[in-house]
């Protein structure tokens, strides 16, 4: 019987092993705070967007950590769809990651349930960021987002495929939506193999078209105030531009809205015209080879009230949950105020919001950062304030307003038909 | 049943020699016991209770009763995404098989190479439920893909095979129909099953090919075909990849492609209604358990066990 005392050691091993096991994981769950206000810290930072971004914050993070033995900033990241997945589940988790980037249709969801601390108790020094776009980030009092740039609806055409149909640049001070479509209409049929317009309904697209027609999609208060009619003629007009051919069929429409930045028409030189935030100017051009140029909003001189405005790009925010409010603060404040952060970042979270930083980046900047910046200042006597911040629930926009398009330029329902049922699903997914 | 009889034979040698079994399996399988708990039921057991709440994954979840699941009747997306997956695993599955135990049945007559065939059969069920496939299925279908450019080749101008919500859901099935491979692999054993006298029993009573097939290769091989199904009307009901790669996670165009796993995920990550989303969760599970149980029910009438 020499196997028994073995076995009966095994299991006694195991159950020390185990309960061990249970205890460690325990302890490092209940991990005392008072450690981290002298000795070294990691904080987790967290965003989402492409290749470029990645490689330019990561720059700036490891500058930083260079700077701060004690701090160790850690950066997570991913593309925009699966980074709200996570980013919902981590703070479900009680794992949120201490510094957010934070979007603006995000930013009540999160604010409103107090995930996100008051950035008005951090020491951040704010004092060259414009009053009114620092405000962006306010919920209810509270500021719950730091704004890192502002950036600003427009149109963004392709010079080499105007050329090659034959078509002169159009006068954007004074173009109307039907300018729109006959320049359309002239590049789709020059015989070029280009689309001539391409159809936008993000939530960017209705903001504009509604401010056009003097309306809005929510009040102050978050609740959806659009009218029925502009939501019709927001879809007749989507529809003209696909049917009259100065837009794609709709198939090629659904595509193309689904397609990464480096795959869209406009960026494969397929396109004369899209719609665009300034600021991706520079990463559509160097995907389409050649210097692409930015044109104001059609309508916008025809109509009740301009629809373009300055929007935050994107924000910082800081977890409530943080263990490390003292690095995090430290941490924003080298992301917003140094130069050495801003050299590296450029125009990649939006035209900088802090002033003096605009300023000082300027002699780093490419000819189409540039382009983006002027862009910005040439249209400063045409912009409206931006409408109120989305409401809570509010960033599913983007797939309702998507099913309700492809639905009607699939002539599965009227724009007519479609108006109310959007506004009740729209107003029924936000959040009381 | 084997294992079922080596069990007894234990039993009979004695209560202390049992006793120490008892421990040494419970030590072998504490690990796996570990995982089903913390990992399996665990979360199981929680997502019921969250299926009677309210829960934003931000805020505590409060209790609701039966109102996630009444509010599942008068929400017509969901009774669409219902549609979606009935027909995917309706039509999906037995189409599915049907290529399945074709393709097994060729590679059955002995063809020279057999090994090097079974492995190019089979990698489409190893590669079709991956990311990277439904990605190339979604450049394959795109309306410049590869498909209308052959079609263009005579004269066809094909549709946006993917983005136009008539034919999205029919490129998902197909896609699924190509990765027949695992049940070929089975199909292909269990054929190797049947013995070879029965058939030469029926040639030399001079039948024919199809009645041989309907006579003896289906009878002989139902049980087989009734582990197929049952195990890919499983799997087809919780289809998502696919649907989420080649719609770009929207189920669009226009929900023609909205499985219900993928409502599911919408409705827990995107809208943050979790209590909502684990509510559907046990709906699919109570729909999987009746579609088995009536695959169990009706085999009684159709699958025929030699011994």
């Amino acid at each position: 019987m020499k196997t028994q005392p073995t076995r009966r050691k095994l299991l006694q091993w195991s159950a020390t092993a185990a309960a061990s096991a249970l205890l460690l994981t325990g302890c490092g769950a209940g991990a005392n705070p008072a450690a981290e206000e002298t000795g070294p810290v990691t904080i987790r930072f967290s965003w989402w967007g492409g290749d470029a971004r990645q490689k330019a914050t990561q720059k700036v993070i490891d500058a930083f950590n260079a700077e701060n033995p004690n701090i160790t900033v850690v950066g997570e990241y991913g593309d925009w769809n699966g980074y709200w997945d996570k980013l919902a589940t981590q703070v479900a988790a009680n794992d949120a990651p201490d510094i957010i980037q934070m979007d603006e249709k995000y930013v009540r969801e999160y604010g409103d349930r107090g995930a996100l601390l008051d950035l008005k108790k951090l020491n951040l020094d704010t004092s060259s960021i414009e009053g009114d776009t620092l405000k962006s980030g306010e919920v209810d009092g509270k500021l719950v987002g730091l704004v890192t740039g502002v950036a600003t609806y427009c149109i963004i055409a392709n010079p080499a495929v105007l050329e090659k149909a034959g078509v002169a640049m159009p006068d954007d001070s004074t173009w109307s939506w039907d300018d729109y479509k006959k320049i359309g209409q002239q590049v789709s049929q020059s015989g070029a193999g280009a689309t001539g317009v391409g159809v936008g309904y993000s939530d960017q697209d209705l903001y504009i078209w509604a401010r056009q027609q003097g309306d809005r999609l929510y009040d102050e208060s978050g609740k959806v105030v659009i009218k029925p009619e502009t939501l019709v003629s927001f879809w007749k007009n989507i529809q003209d531009l696909s049917k009259s051919g100065a837009a794609a069929k709709p198939s090629v429409i659904m595509e193309n809205a689904t397609a990464s930045l480096n795959q869209t028409a406009i960026a494969k030189n397929q396109m004369g015209f899209s719609g665009s935030f300034n600021t991706q100017l520079t990463a559509y051009s160097a995907a389409s080879g050649q210097p692409l140029k930015l044109l104001r909003l059609p309508g916008e001189s025809q109509a009740k009230e301009p629809g373009a405005y300055y929007k935050a790009s994107m924000f910082w925010s800081v977890s409530s949950r943080t263990k490390h409010q003292k690095a995090a603060e430290k941490f924003l404040n080298y992301l917003t105020n140094s130069q050495a952060a801003g050299d590296v970042m450029l125009t990649e979270r939006g035209i900088p919001a802090n002033t003096k930083i605009r300023e000082a980046i300027g002699p780093k900047l490419s000819a189409t950062d540039k382009a983006a910046i002027d862009f910005t200042d040439s249209i400063a006597d045409a912009v409206r304030p931006a409408p109120p911040i989305t409401p809570a629930g509010g960033s599913t926009i983007l797939d309702i307003l998507s099913r309700y398009t492809s639905d009607i330029l699939f002539e599965r329902t009227t724009p007519e038909k479609a108006a109310q049922p959007f506004i009740d699903e729209l107003s029924s997914s936000l959040r009381k | 049943m084997s294992a079922l009889s080596e069990l007894g034979k234990l039993k009979g040698q004695g209560s202390k020699s049992e006793g120490r079994d008892t421990k040494a399996a419970l030590v072998f399988l504490g690990p796996w016991l570990v995982g089903l708990v913390a990992i399996t039921l665990g979360p199981m057991l929680i997502s019921l209770y969250l299926s009677f709440t309210d829960y934003n994954l931000l805020q505590e979840p409060t209790f609701v009763g039966l109102d996630n699941f009444v509010r599942m009747f008068e929400d017509a997306r969901l009774l669409n995404s219902l549609r979606v997956t009935f027909i995917y695993v309706l039509v999906g599955v037995p189409l599915q098989l049907a290529v399945a135990l074709l393709i097994a049945m060729v590679l059955d007559r002995g063809i020279r190479g057999l090994p090097f065939y079974r492995s190019v059969f089979y990698l489409p069920s190893l590669l079709g439920g991956s990311v990277a496939v439904a990605i190339l299925w979604k450049q394959i279908f795109g309306t410049t893909g590869l498909v209308n450019q052959f079609l263009a080749l005579i004269g066809i101008e094909g549709p946006g095979w993917i983005s136009d919500p008539n034919t999205a859901l029919s490129t998902i099935i197909l896609l699924h129909i190509w990765t027949f491979g695992s049940p070929m692999i089975i199909f292909l054993a269990g054929l190797r099953q049947i013995p070879h006298m029965y058939y030469e029993a029926a040639q030399v009573d001079g039948a024919s090919k199809v009645s041989q097939f309907f006579r003896i290769t289906l009878p002989l091989l139902s049980p087989i075909i009734f582990f197929n199904l049952v195990l890919q009307i499983v799997g087809a009901f919780q289809s998502f990849t696919q649907a989420f790669i080649v719609s770009g996670g929207t189920g669009g165009p226009s929900d023609s492609t909205m499985f219900f796993t993928l409502y599911l995920y919408q409705k827990g990550f995107g809208q943050f209604d979790m209590g909502y989303a684990s509510a559907m969760a046990w709906v699919l599970l109570l729909i999987i358990g009746a579609f088995t149980a009536i695959n169990f029910y009706a085999s009684k009438f159709w699958v025929f066990y030699d011994d």
